[in-house]
């Protein structure tokens, strides 16, 4: 084992020659990095290129094929979050992992409790976990019940559940992706803190102006191997771009030039109430003409998935309407909002998009199948419903071996593909796009944004909710901001930077709307 | 080898695995009282399977387990738990029990019919309160069917006081029944149509036009489930009830409908014993039917077809314990055991092999050209 | 007034406490089990083993050793608490076997441990007793009084002459709160109900915390059984139970996951089953004052479920592969 080179003593990890295969795919192939103490290392690459394996091989999830894992110079074999932990290594999650229920210092101390024998000591897990965020300057009170806290909180709970348990290595998976340019700020101030006390940070990310702006060095991983490793100030945005794709992209779409034409979507005071009676979506009046995408921006939570939902009858109305060309809709379910011409490409594709032990074809007509054409009496029509498939298979450039393969063993972003044939189907008049190109590679996004332009172009409205910036900004007309629940500012995208954004997700600023100039 | 086919073998595989298993288990405990399992199961299979009587006695035990298992399988297959097979069966008995002795003066081609509805209709009438309480107020249906199957033995206990559905005639006597039902709500037997095409059973046997009509209720609900819009959209609830909503399913229909037909169907379990045995309704009314059900569905993983077969593989195995019980001494509970085995084997083999071929779907799906447009019609798609 | 009086009576009070513990003990178990994420239906085919293996036990040990139960009489009730607890660990052990490792839905395994329960507690009345529904009655523990409290005469008739199974049910529950509350494993346990992979992400063995939910559901349903058998019932008798383990997990739901909470709630449904019981000359027929817990169970879970919070990863299956 310990046979070969010797590693360097500053170094803080080393891999070497990381392999690791799943049915189908090698998603790290001979993987070397090398992380000296107290430098912020950026691990960039696109969706599929092996990051997230990478990393739970490091936090002991997975367990690499073969090569060599070195921590401070010694080989070690990482069983599990146990063991990482024990090694200095600490993750601080995308998907916070974080229970809603419990106190801050519940959180925090899980897992590695004090206390004498079996009771805990609340007292003094408080107190140590003061220490902690004194050290470190983080703003946190230990007695608040983590439901309580903003998202950028939450995500300073998940960074003190990682130095509470002494890690020297952080490894932050995507942090960026839930904060407002603000809240990254902070928490790139709260990062090169802790890196001038000493700690080792990895930092992964796709967003290359962040990683600029923070990293010391970048590694590039490129379909499960590393292209290339270089100093952060001797690169450029371009380079990066280059190295992660293999070829230089620009992801911007031309836009085609259209007039907007009459209002097919109107949404007139609306208000949706939350779990405790408290409205999460708060009078909001908006409407999306033929030939227009109105972006709707906002930190996750604040009322966004609501406004959909409501529209789409998925969730009681408590007042307001709303209205598809010019026809009611308000409270008539789904079916029939469905009927007057509004398509849905749902937020989540696993929990409201598609059924997935269901077949492909099924799939691509789950929605479709009370119409005329794909039933005979109470039956369905399944020769209709096949020719049907084999269309939109060939139209959306789906990889499925048959249409009768269950949707489960499509690849996420076939499956996203799935529910976009299916939403553009039958020409809607309104399309309510959720995060429509969430977790899809390069070229499944660009293939997404084709789409919608193309549908764009022949008449369709669309309402798109995304929280990705940068989409909302290059495909938008207009622009909408929600915070808690209100429509705070309505711009358009020529007028606004991300900065400029962020103020208003935030709460910090606010606009008129079109409900406020009447 | 498809790999549809290849995964249905592999299904087959995992029941015979789970009954060897069962076999096994059963082995165990014969040794232990003392009787040797190489002599009990050639037994049970001699008991079973050597004399046309003894098949009979099998397909008329199965008939009642064969709409059991049904009406447990088809709640499941919209992710409800009807346990309240038990208790729908003996309302659905009493109320037929009740029409068929009650109103007199009709010819049997409308009285029998009206008879079995009315069992019908008091089996879902049982079925509504849970399915409306889960649906509107959240409350778990295993724990308010139960609660049902208690509250219809106090109710049945009740209606047969005197002077409600108990026989006069039978004053004085110990016995607690209805009076006997009319001979035009009587089911008639199998016998002449199986004569006709040869088959002589013994009068003995009670073999009756339930049997048919379980198996045809079978196979029509397989139609129904595989190629019906309502079909369609119960796999779509059952599989993802939040994806069918956004697609303008109303899930709680499709489960309030479900349920209602489960509780239909659980209301016809009494009437081969109500109609074509006792002919009258009694309170030693056997026990047990919905139990049995529940075990029914989950080795027919739930398919209207395979439930035809699991009633009788269980019908099989309870005929064999009486046989157990008459010619080797041992107690009939042995086969209750060995079920129950056989099922929690087989739910842990179905679990295992459900995930083993979503691995191999996946597998398939990356490795596999993608689908040309040319490609001739690959034909009806299995689940 | 009449009815008033009999409502309040000492002696339907006390027969109301004696009949809270099979519920409350089964509750207490059913919280365990449902705090680190396991539905537990099986409750119910637990507490058979339970009445079973109690009796049975607590007669061989009254008949095999007459020496030493006449120099200590408790020895054979003890023992047979120790046996019914011990079975329903056992069958406990096979729901989480089936459900935590296997991952097999927990209400289809709970449902099949109930019935495979029913044919063995038959089949083991047979063997050992030749009869398939009776065992043969037992003794149980000497009563005794609870001290200080028998001094207030008004509370007297309940606390004198009680099974002591009664307090040590009640100190359960105390214990059950504050280990839930205020101890590493009570935090780990409702850890692993709430999110499971954040609990594993700090390194909490999750399938351990389930596993152990699960058996101290099983001991508690056991002894639950077992005090129904040899303390309440004098001997086994098939169906004692009753669906005690179903009104259990309502009781846990009422009581919103809470060992005190299910105290409470397990009180009402005690008390509407020696109100069954007892009052006879209503208006209403026996048969449906026979089955008024059942009925309140029913009240009970279409006017409570929405408003309690239960634990947010209950009944879902944990495993570290990706879906």
């Amino acid at each position: 084992m310990l046979g070969g080179r010797m590693a360097s003593p500053d170094l803080f990890l080393e891999l070497r020659n990381i392999s690791k295969r799943f049915p189908g795919v090698v998603a790290n192939d001979k993987i070397s990095l090398a992380v000296p103490t107290g430098e912020i290392h950026a691990l960039v690459g696109e969706n599929g290129a092996g990051k997230s394996t990478l990393m739970k091989i490091l936090y002991g999830l997975y367990q690499p094929d073969e090569g060599e894992i070195m921590v401070r110079g010694a080989p070690v074999r990482i069983a599990g979050p146990r063991r990482a932990l024990e090694l200095g290594i600490g993750m601080v999650h995308q998907h916070f992992m974080l229970i809603p229920v419990f106190t801050v210092a519940e959180n925090v101390i899980l897992g590695s409790e004090p206390g004498r024998r079996a009771r805990l000591d609340t007292a003094r897990a408080i107190e140590q976990i003061e220490l902690v965020t004194r050290q470190y300057e983080f703003d946190l009170n230990p007695r608040e019940l983590v439901a309580n806290l903003s998202v950028g909180e939450q995500q300073r709970v998940e960074i003190i559940k990682v130095l509470y348990r002494g890690a020297e290595l952080l490894i932050l998976d995507e942090p960026t992706a839930v904060l407002v340019p603000q809240e990254v700020e902070e928490l790139f101030a709260n990062l090169r803190r802790l890196r001038d006390q000493g700690k080792t940070i990895i930092f992964i990310s796709h967003i290359l102006d962040e990683v600029l702006a923070i990293a010391d060095r970048v590694t590039v991983l490129r379909r499960g191997r590393v292209v290339g490793t270089v100093p952060s100030v001797e690169t450029t945005k371009g380079q990066l771009a280059e190295m992660m794709v293999g070829r230089p992209v620009l992801l911007q779409v031309t836009r085609p030039e259209i007039t907007p034409g009459e209002v097919r979507l109107a949404v007139e005071e609306l208000v949706v109430r939350g779990a405790h009676g408290r409205p999460v979506v708060r009078d909001i009046t908006l409407s999306v003409r033929r030939g227009e995408i109105y972006g709707i921006a906002g930190v996750q939570g604040n009322g966004q998935t609501e406004l959909v939902e409501a529209i789409v009858g998925l969730r009681p109305i408590a007042s307001g309407t709303v209205r598809v060309d010019g026809n009611d809709v308000t409270r008539v379910g789904t079916r029939r909002v469905r009927l007057a011409g509004l398509a849905h490409i749902p937020e989540d594709r696993h929990h409201r998009g598609l059924a997935l032990p269901m077949q492909v074809r099924e799939n691509l007509v789950l929605g479709h199948h009370r119409r005329g054409l794909f039933t005979n009496g109470p039956l369905l029509d399944l020769a209709e419903i096949e020719a049907f498939a084999r269309e939109r298979i060939r139209d959306y450039d789906i990889r499925s071996p048959a249409t009768t393969t269950p949707a489960l063993a499509l690849s996420g972003g076939n499956q996203q593909k799935v529910i976009v044939a299916r939403e553009f189907a039958f020409a809607p008049g309104v399309l309510l796009a959720a995060h429509p190109t969430r977790g899809l590679d390069v070229g499944a996004t660009e293939f997404v944004w084709r789409q919608l332009m193309g549908a764009m172009a022949q008449g369709m409205a669309v309402l798109l909710v995304s929280a990705d910036l940068d989409e909302i900004l290059s495909l938008s007309d207009r622009i909408g901001v929600m915070y808690r629940g209100e429509l705070v500012a309505e711009l358009f995208p020529g007028e606004a930077t991300p900065q400029e954004l962020g103020l208003y997700m935030t709460g910090t600023k606010r606009a008129p709307t079109e409900q406020a100039a009447g | 080898m498809s790999s549809s086919t290849r995964f249905f073998f592999l299904q087959a595989g995992a029941l015979g695995l789970a009954i060897l298993f069962g076999a096994l288990a059963g082995s165990v405990i014969l040794l232990a009282i003392n009787e040797n399992p190489l002599e009990i199961y050639p037994l049970i299979v001699r008991f079973n399977l050597a004399r046309i009587d003894s098949v009979a006695a099998i397909f008329y035990r199965a008939t009642p387990l064969i709409l059991a298992g049904l009406a447990t399988a088809l709640a499941f297959r919209a992710n409800l738990f009807n346990i309240g097979v038990e208790g729908q069966a003996y309302v659905g008995a009493v109320a037929a029990a009740f029409v068929g002795f009650a109103v007199g003066g009709l010819p049997r081609l409308v009285h029998l019919p009206l008879t079995i509805l009315a069992g019908m209709l008091a089996g879902m009438l049982w079925a509504l309160l849970p399915i409306v309480l889960k649906l509107r107020r959240g409350a778990h249906e295993v724990i308010t069917t139960i609660m049902m199957n208690a509250i219809a033995g106090a109710l049945v206990l009740y209606l047969l006081e005197p002077g409600l559905l108990r026989d006069p005639a039978q004053a004085g006597t110990p016995r607690v029944r209805t009076p006997d039902i009319l001979p035009s709500a009587l089911m008639p037997l199998l016998h002449p149509a199986l004569s006709a095409i040869g088959l002589e059973i013994p009068g003995s046997s009670r073999l009756n036009w339930f049997l048919p009509l379980g198996m045809a209720l079978c196979v029509f609900f397989f139609w129904v489930l595989r190629r019906w819009r309502f079909g369609f959209e119960v796999r779509a609830v059952a599989h993802n009830p939040s994806a069918a909503e956004a697609a303008g399913i109303s899930t709680q229909r499709v489960q309030f409908l479900i349920f209602l037909l489960s509780g239909g169907v659980a209301g016809m379990v009494g009437l081969s014993d109500t109609l074509a045995f006792f002919g009258y309704f009694d309170i030693d009314f056997p026990k047990g039917y919905g139990f049995l059900g529940i075990s029914i569905a989950l080795l027919a993983k739930n398919n209207p077809l395979g439930v035809v077969a699991a009633a009788l593989f269980i019908a099989f195995l309870d005929r064999g314990a009486q046989g157990v019980q008459v010619f080797a001494g041992a107690p009939r509970e042995v086969i209750t055991i060995l079920q129950g085995l056989i099922i929690l084997a087989i739910v842990v083999g179905y679990e295992l092999l459900t995930r083993y071929i979503r691995v191999q779907l996946k597998r398939e799906a990356q490795i596999a050209p993608p689908l040309a447009p040319a490609l001739a019609a690959t034909g009806e798609g299995g689940e | 007034m009449d009815l008033l009086l009999t409502l309040a009576s000492a002696a339907l009070l006390a027969s109301a406490i004696r009949l809270t513990v099979p519920i409350l003990l089964a509750a207490l178990g059913a919280v365990f089990s449902e705090r680190g994420g396991v539905v537990n239906i099986g409750l119910e085919g637990m507490m058979i083993m339970g009445t079973f293996w109690g009796a049975a036990v607590t007669h061989f040990v009254a008949r095999g050793f007459p020496g030493l139960v006449a120099a200590a009489p408790d020895l054979a009730p003890l023992a047979g608490m120790l046996a019914a607890m011990l079975m329903g660990v056992l069958f406990a052990l096979l729901h989480a076997l089936v459900t935590i490792t296997f991952r097999v839905d927990q209400i289809i395994s709970g449902v099949t441990i109930n019935l495979l329960a029913a044919g063995l507690a038959r089949f083991l009345n047979i063997i050992f007793f030749r009869v398939a529904t009776q065992s043969p009655g037992v003794g149980g523990f000497t009563a005794i009084d609870i001290p200080l409290l028998d001094r207030i005469p008004w509370l007297a008739p309940l606390v004198t002459g009680t099974s002591p199974v009664i307090p040590a049910a009640i100190a359960l529950v105390v214990v059950g709160q504050w280990v839930l509350r205020r101890t590493r494993f009570g935090l780990r346990l409702r850890s692993v109900g709430e999110h499971p992979l954040a609990a594993d992400t700090l390194g909490v063995n999750v399938i351990l915390m389930r596993y152990l939910g699960v058996l101290i559901s099983g001991a508690l349903a056991g002894l639950a059984g077992g005090y129904l058998a040899i303390e309440q019932g004098r001997g086994y008798l098939e169906g004692m139970t009753q669906g005690r383990g179903f009104i259990a997990l309502a009781a846990m739901i009422f009581g919103n996951w809470w060992p005190l909470g299910a105290l409470g709630a397990s009180a009402l449904f005690g008390y509407f089953d020696a109100f069954s019981l007892r009052v006879v000359n209503l208006r209403v027929p026996y048969q449906f004052i026979t089955v008024l817990p059942h009925i309140a169970t029913i009240l009970v879970l279409a006017g409570f479920v929405r408003r309690a919070q239960m634990p947010a990863a209950d009944g879902i299956p944990y495993s570290k592969e990706e879906e």
